[in-house]
């Protein structure tokens, strides 16, 4: 019933989300901004024909190949090197027995995680905290970093600004901790508050259902000022003669916050968006695994917390890379899906 | 501009060379590590000109900051040896061990950081990664001393890798609220049920004597075992982890005395003879409740009431405070449950220790260690500065900051106990600490140990922490009422199938062997 | 346009003024509260953080914390190694960033979405820290404080956030310069950059910011603990002081420090990086951009 139910929400959420897309697409058009459409052309090119097209290209372009070089071999180095890390997963590796004299076991890791009696709760909660991230705590940045754009009042701006970044220096060891003084049942402020006025005290920290609003307002809490930055830098792009003709044509301030800030960032925002699904599975570790209790186990349990006493305390190595190697799958079917999707609305995506 | 572009492609031509030639350095630097692994042995030739021993220890960090080298030098000085120590925040400690471990880089000697980290270290220990001791120790007069009972807690297949950090095999028992107690008459509760009286009272008959209703019994904290429950579950006589029945071995909570523990707490509970919180309270909440006069009663490491009552007094300079041990369960017998002996071990790579002349120096150093005079350098540092011998018992000095900075940490490379190598004990001016100390002792005869430390169970090691999630939620959702005995039941069946028969099987079969 | 109308903008306007203003001017304080908190404590007496739930300002001020932290050079080392590590790693960071971000954002380059994938990939997938480990060890990095800061030269995420915002850049003013005979390189250095302040500084704090937090590496990565960053001392305060045992087996007679001394610490290590954001602030000012190239 539950998974039903969550399925459901999930499912229309998305189609929810795709339609306001899809509104806004059109709303788009009716805005003009310079836009590309040469590499539609391009895919269309037939190769052959052209290949003497793309040495000249090449070529032209040594010096933009000569700039990507040390960023192409930092990866390579850095990131592609150590992958080779990846084929523990299809083994039982031992740290003394090393990568080449580890036994191999196939596809035995993948199997216990997929079969595990937890395997279904911990996927449900994974997209249950996965889907409050997109359809909650995705948008409130850009809402914010839209009201600040509204205020005029350049000390109060920068002001509230400053403010509302600093909680993402706070570590969740101290915001856990600080919500704890907050809302427990031993006299936390929150639940003195409710006898005072007569209610009821609510148990927040050990029930499943305030489990999700909890994070989600502690991910609010802490990150929402600090994501706004990167959209008022966008914002900053904006041609401040597009409001003047909006002004003059007789649009109010909420008409040129829809029309003319918003699209201007608009990839902006897909491309951190396709980013935060490709996230999918990391929802903070640490930050879930301190607000985990025996009573919210049940909807809080996710892949990290229920690898890492698995993996870390008991040094099976292979089985959390397993994990892992999962949890990168299915970021990748992600964020090729959310790319898709961005390129079908004539975005340009992330790769 | 061309000059410009011309410096530019140099720099980056140089960052390029940079990190080519950084990844070329290959065969460099892995030539310099070997050098470095290959120091003990130029120290070993030149072993007669008496040139100081060099190695290097791996510890862990529970301070804040690394310590200051003054205690390190003068062990140096006794010892004749050259050391450094690599310091690891504690709460790291897994993640350095296991990669340093996987990338050869472990030092000489390697401290781990509890009984789970060494059964994971089992199956290296199997493949003789690890020095045997077994052979050596008796050329040694000072570790030859160590504890045979606890050696044996740390055997693999009946063989010896390790040398122990001796803890107290049981320091559990309650702290109290003395003043609260006096005010209501109440006496140190000898049972279960003199207990529940004293929670109650200190909940409902206004022990501070301010009229109104603001103190709980009970402050516990988000830990099953260091917390009060395990300990109150020894009252009820429940085995410690595992015990027996007919012959077979059972885990604890297949007992009724487990059951029973768990329909005290959750009256406890449901009574509001405990903080209501308690399964997500965290260390420092829970002392803050005793500390500021909210609850009276604590219950875990008797040893802790120093520091709750150092803190307690500059908020209510009134408090008193008393330790107590003895309750007896309904049977009419007390009991509780006791640790494998030791805190940490440090054992010997074979990786880095390379021949039986280094590792004899090695545990040479560790011999000379288990002698008063350098022991004590390590646990209570250089006398006069950092502590003050009282009756034959060292007394820090005032400055904690300073014995914090200069000595604390290096408590971490202590080896056996006071009893094995000779080192003061500690000088308490406080006394219900000093009646702490003499209350661990008391408690040695009625432990209840854990019939399974020197067993071996494959599915134990595998998935025995992830079971036991299983059996900790069901434990507290009983305890808050939001499952009943059907409903625990059930969880200990899901134990069961999910792995919980075949440790069952395992330990028994390493049990009849 | 008529009288009425602009009365009538105005008047929406002024609400829609107000009820942004205290919109944001109550989430300001909904942040800033908790920080107060921290603040407060650490300047308090441990014995009124024990008595008082939700401490804000402290009734008798103390500096007893701060005198505790400072009275060792600790801190002030690792406070050194912190902003010479951020400072460099940010410059560095920036500049194979901004290169990498600015090749791939070409549209016209052969083998860009190939390239760019890979580096998206690098995002989902890694080879856990124990391969990582041994090239950090092969590059003779173990130890250095360059191990802090060539392992992470670019963050895939920061790069594609400049990528794309060069990207969105006007694609006029890159051809009007090559028709004028600029190198690739100095279209970046001397016309992509220039306008593109805003987006350099927000990932250059982004970058200051990841640096100035490095905790795990250097646990890792450098076995001499003087060159710890303070993140290392702080996060080992906090966990110690905060009582939360990730590992309910790890048993230690020392007691934790005091919670005064935990929020000290936390105002020293956090407070630099603070200041950090203000001095950006003046690239964020609104059409910066476009004054810029017009100008």
């Amino acid at each position: 019933m539950i998974i039903y139910d969550e399925t459901l929400f999930i499912y229309l959420s998305i189609k929810l989300a795709f339609n306001l897309v899809k509104k806004w697409g059109f709303a788009m058009a009716s805005i003009a901004i310079p836009r590309t459409k040469s590499k539609k052309k391009m895919t269309a090119v037939d190769r052959k024909k052209r290949r003497s097209e793309t040495w000249r290209r090449i070529k032209r372009n040594k010096l933009i190949y000569l700039m990507i070089l040390p960023g192409v071999i930092y990866f390579l180095v850095f990131k592609y090197l150590p992958m080779y890390g990846l084929i523990i997963s299809f083994q039982d590796y031992k740290p003394y027995l090393g990568i080449t004299g580890s036994e191999w076991v196939g596809f035995a890791h993948f199997e216990r995680l997929f079969t595990s009696p937890e395997f279904w709760m911990i996927f449900r909660n994974t997209l249950g905290l996965f889907a409050l991230q997109i359809f909650i705590y995705f948008p409130i940045p850009i809402i914010i970093s839209l009201m600040l754009n509204e205020v005029r009042h350049s000390l109060y701006k920068r002001g509230i600004q400053t403010i509302i970044y600093i909680p993402h220096f706070m570590s969740w060891v101290v915001i856990v901790s600080i919500s704890f003084v907050m809302l427990t049942l031993d006299g936390g402020i929150i639940n003195s508050l409710l006898e005072t006025f007569g209610f009821e005290k609510i148990n927040f920290l050990m029930s499943a259902e305030w489990f999700r609003p909890i994070y989600i307002i502690q991910v609010i809490w802490r990150e929402a000022g600090w994501g706004t930055i990167v959209f008022l830098a966008a914002i900053t792009a904006v041609d401040p003669q597009l409001y003047e003709a909006a002004r003059i044509d007789g649009a109010n301030r909420f008409r040129q916050m829809w029309h003319i800030t918003l699209p201007s960032i608009r990839s902006v925002i897909i491309v951190l968006l396709i980013l935060k699904i490709g996230n999918v599975l990391e929802l903070g570790f640490e930050h879930v695994y301190l607000l985990l209790n025996a009573s919210n186990r049940s909807v809080g349990e996710i892949f990290d917390t229920y690898v890492y006493v698995a993996g870390l305390q008991q040094g099976q190595f292979s089985y959390s890379a397993a994990v892992g190697f999962f949890k990168g799958i299915v970021g990748l079917i992600m964020v090729v899906i959310a790319n898709k999707l961005a390129k079908a609305f004539n975005e340009e995506g992330i790769y | 501009m061309l000059k410009k572009k011309k410096y530019l492609l140099g720099l980056m031509l140089a960052l390029l060379s940079f990190v080519l030639l950084a990844c070329g350095n290959e065969s460099a630097s892995s030539d310099k590590d070997e050098s470095n692994s290959d120091d003990p042995d130029t120290t070993e030739t030149a072993d007669d000109s008496n040139e100081p021993f060099a190695f290097t220890i791996m510890a862990n960090l529970h301070t804040p900051e690394v310590p200051t080298e003054t205690v390190l030098e003068e062990i140096e000085k006794l010892t004749n040896t050259k050391i450094e120590i690599q310091w690891v925040p504690d709460n790291n400690y897994e993640d350095r061990l296991n990669t340093a471990f996987a990338t050869n880089t472990l030092p000489e000697a390697v401290f781990l950081k509890n009984q789970s980290t060494f059964i994971q270290f089992r199956d290296a220990i199997q493949d003789g990664q690890f020095w045997e001791l077994d052979p050596y120790l008796d050329e040694f007069e000072n570790l030859k001393k160590l504890k045979e009972n606890v050696q044996d807690n740390t055997r693999v297949d009946g063989k010896l890798y390790t040398l122990y950090q001796g803890r107290p095999l049981s320091r559990q028992g309650i702290i109290y609220r003395k003043d609260w107690a006096d005010n209501l008459g109440l006496e140190a509760p000898k049972t279960v049920d003199e207990f529940f009286e004293m929670a109650r009272a200190f909940t409902e008959d206004d022990p501070n004597e301010t009229g109104t209703d603001d103190t709980f019994g009970i402050t516990d904290r988000n830990d099953l075992i260091y917390g009060a429950f395990k300990t109150v579950a020894s009252w009820f006589n429940t085995p410690n982890n595992w015990g027996e029945v007919d012959g077979e071995l059972m885990p604890e909570f297949m007992f009724d005395e487990y059951v029973q523990t768990m329909d005290y707490f959750k009256e406890l509970h449901s009574n509001g003879y405990i903080n209501q919180d308690f399964p997500v309270t965290s260390k420092v909440d829970q002392q803050e409740f005793f500390k500021n006069g909210t609850a009276g009663i604590y219950i875990g490491s008797m040893g802790d009431v120093v520091s709750l009552y150092n803190d307690a007094v500059t908020i209510n300079p009134d408090v008193e405070l008393d330790v107590h041990n003895y309750v007896e369960g309904p049977t009419g017998e007390y009991g509780i449950w006791a640790i494998p002996g030791y805190g940490n071990l440090v054992m010997f790579p074979k990786s880095s220790v390379e021949t039986e002349e280094d590792l004899k120096k090695l545990l040479g150093f560790f011999d000379q260690m288990m002698t008063p005079e350098v022991m004590n350098y390590a646990y209570w540092g250089i006398e006069g500065v950092h502590y003050e011998v009282i009756e034959g018992r060292a007394l820090p000095v005032d400055d904690a900051a300073l014995t914090d900075r200069e000595v604390k940490p290096y408590q971490a490379i202590e080896v056996g106990e006071p009893e094995t190598n000779g080192r003061y004990e500690g000088y308490f001016d406080y006394e219900p600490k000093a009646k702490s100390e003499d209350l661990f002792i008391d408690n040695e005869n009625y432990l209840i140990e854990d019939p399974t430390v020197p067993l071996y169970s494959e599915t134990f090691t595998r998935d025995g922490a992830r079971l036991q999630q299983i059996i900790t939620d069901a434990t507290y959702q009983y305890i808050l009422g939001q499952i009943d005995l059907d409903g625990f039941n059930a969880a200990v069946d899901n134990w069961k199938s999910q792995g919980g028969e075949k440790i069952i099987q395992e330990f028994n079969e390493s049990y009849q062997n | 346009m008529s009288k009425k109308a602009t009365a009538r903008i105005s008047v929406g306007s002024k609400i829609f003024d107000t009820i942004n203003y205290t919109l944001l001017g109550l989430m300001g304080l909904v942040t800033i509260l908790p920080f107060i908190h921290v603040v407060g404590s650490s300047f308090a007496t441990s014995a009124e953080i024990a008595s008082t739930k939700f401490l804000l300002f402290p009734t008798k001020f103390s500096l007893d914390a701060y005198r505790f932290i400072f009275s060792t050079d600790t801190i002030f080392r690792a406070l050194g190694i912190s902003v010479f590590v951020t400072f460099l790693g940010t410059l560095w960071s920036m500049f194979f960033s901004v290169l990498t971000a600015y090749g791939l954002s070409r549209r016209d380059l052969v083998g860009r979405r190939a390239l760019n994938f890979l580096i998206v990939f690098t995002m989902l997938f890694n080879g856990g820290m124990i391969p990582t480990f041994l090239v950090v060890q092969q590059t003779g990095l173990l130890n250095s404080l360059w191990a802090l800061i060539i392992p992470v030269t670019i963050n895939a995420f920061n790069m594609i956030i400049l990528r794309s915002f060069f990207m969105n850049l006007p694609q006029g003013l890159e051809e009007s310069a090559k028709i004028d005979g600029a190198s690739d390189f100095g279209i970046l250095f001397r016309i992509v950059i220039p306008v593109s302040m805003p987006s350099i500084a927000t990932i250059s704090l982004f970058y200051a910011v990841t640096y100035w937090n490095t905790y795990m590496h250097a646990i890792l990565y450098l076995s001499d603990s003087t060159k710890w960053p303070v993140q290392v001392l702080l996060r080992q305060i906090v966990v110690l002081a905060s009582g939360f045992n990730y590992d309910g087996a790890a048993y230690t007679d020392v007691p934790p420090p005091e919670v005064t001394v935990k929020m000290a610490t936390i105002v020293v290590a956090t407070v630099p990086v603070l200041l950090v954001y203000p001095f950006l602030q003046k690239y964020f000012a609104k059409g910066a951009l476009l004054g810029s190239v017009k100008g």
